[in-house]
């Protein structure tokens, strides 16, 4: 049992592009088990990413199944190594928050549907569709790898539909 | 929301409204900055062909509201832009944050008095507390077409489910469409 503190921005390994693991060692294995005891500690929380716990690589773990939006459709627990999306379709919008930039949520536009493909801890290769809650919390930690967090993906101000129609 | 750091400063809700033009918000933000005040948290938008700004300030104590009121003055002397400021007791810096289910209510149907009213009537008299407004009045002249939208923080025990059957009648009576969708944020 490791639980991890959470990080929070503006610690500067969240706005990192992390690096590919090239070796599934046994201190990826002990990263990854780090991950998941950390998920857990979160009240609530169905995901985290290596840099969320200051480790620059990209690896990420995803359990909605205890979660309301993903308990129906989920694909159990995820310990994603070097996970790359390869088909993604559709797009729904969901008010997000994240353990590392507390008191604030957004709505983010994702795609609903996404062909996922990682490496799992014993290196099998897997590939298959995540849909609805899953893919949004799927998406959402794979963008810490890359370094990005919800505010930069913010898809409107809450009142943006009003703002579209010009004065007459 | 962690309100208990915001021991040992004043603080102010300061409203500005005038008549829209590059350069309110600018405006504003210098005053406060040359101040030495903190803008905590804030929305502004356009409205009609006004701009109107609200903000929450703080700064060290000590600080009166006289001080903003000069500044404030001097820079609304030209007319244009009216100011309002407000000295905030402690009790309602350190407030305790909706914790029910948030919803979205999207209403919308031909224009007729009393549509804002009735919906949020409803929902106050069943303690549902709206956080965030938004209405418009679009369509065409002949046809005005009227869009209310707002969010809300649900009681305890109450569901979106609930909401929508609360609001039923209303559909039929102001002949507008409504409906209701759970927004509560998801922790990722």
């Amino acid at each position: 049992m490791a639980v991890q503190r959470i990080l929070l921005y503006p610690n500067p390994i969240l706005k990192r592009m992390c690096r590919t693991v090239e070796r599934i060692d046994a201190e990826i294995l002990q990263l990854v088990e780090d991950l998941v005891d950390t998920m857990e500690a979160g009240p609530g929380s169905v995901g985290v990413a290596a840099p969320q716990i200051g480790v620059s690589l990209r690896v990420c773990v995803v359990d909605v199944s205890n979660s309301r939006h993903g308990k129906d459709n989920n694909h159990g627990r995820l310990l994603m190594i070097n996970p790359e999306i390869v088909a993604s379709s559709g797009n729904a919008v969901m008010r997000e928050g994240c353990m590392s930039v507390p008191d604030y949520t957004g709505d983010v536009e994702r795609a609903t549907e996404i062909t996922l493909r990682f490496s799992e801890p014993d290196g099998t290769l897997r590939e298959f569709v995540a849909s609805g809650f899953e893919a949004v919390a799927i998406q959402h930690e794979m963008d810490h790898l890359d370094g990005l967090l919800f505010l930069d993906r913010i898809s409107s101000l809450k009142t943006g539909l009003f703002r579209r129609k010009s004065y007459k | 929301m962690n309100a208990c750091r915001k021991a040992g400063l004043a603080h102010f809700a300061l409203t500005i409204i005038g008549k829209d033009r590059p350069g309110i918000v600018a405006d504003t933000a210098e005053v406060l900055f040359k101040l030495g005040c903190n803008v905590e948290d804030s929305s502004c938008t356009m409205l009609g062909g006004e701009f109107a700004t609200i903000l929450i300030i703080s700064h060290e104590k000590p600080f009166s509201k006289k001080q903003l009121e000069v500044e404030f003055a001097a820079k609304t002397a030209g007319g244009g832009l009216s100011a309002f400021i407000r000295t905030l007791k402690d009790d309602e810096v350190c407030y305790q944050e909706p914790t029910g289910e948030l919803c979205l209510v999207s209403v919308y149907g031909s224009d007729k008095p009393g549509i804002v009213f009735r919906i949020t009537r409803e929902l106050a008299d069943r303690g549902v507390n709206i956080t965030d407004l938004n209405t418009k009045l679009i369509g065409s002249p002949a046809e005005p077409v009227y869009v209310l939208m707002l969010e809300a923080a649900l009681p305890q025990e109450m569901s979106v489910e609930q909401v929508s059957q609360l609001l039923e009648n209303l559909k039929k009576e102001l002949s507008v469409e409504i409906s209701v969708r759970l927004i509560t944020p998801v922790s990722l």
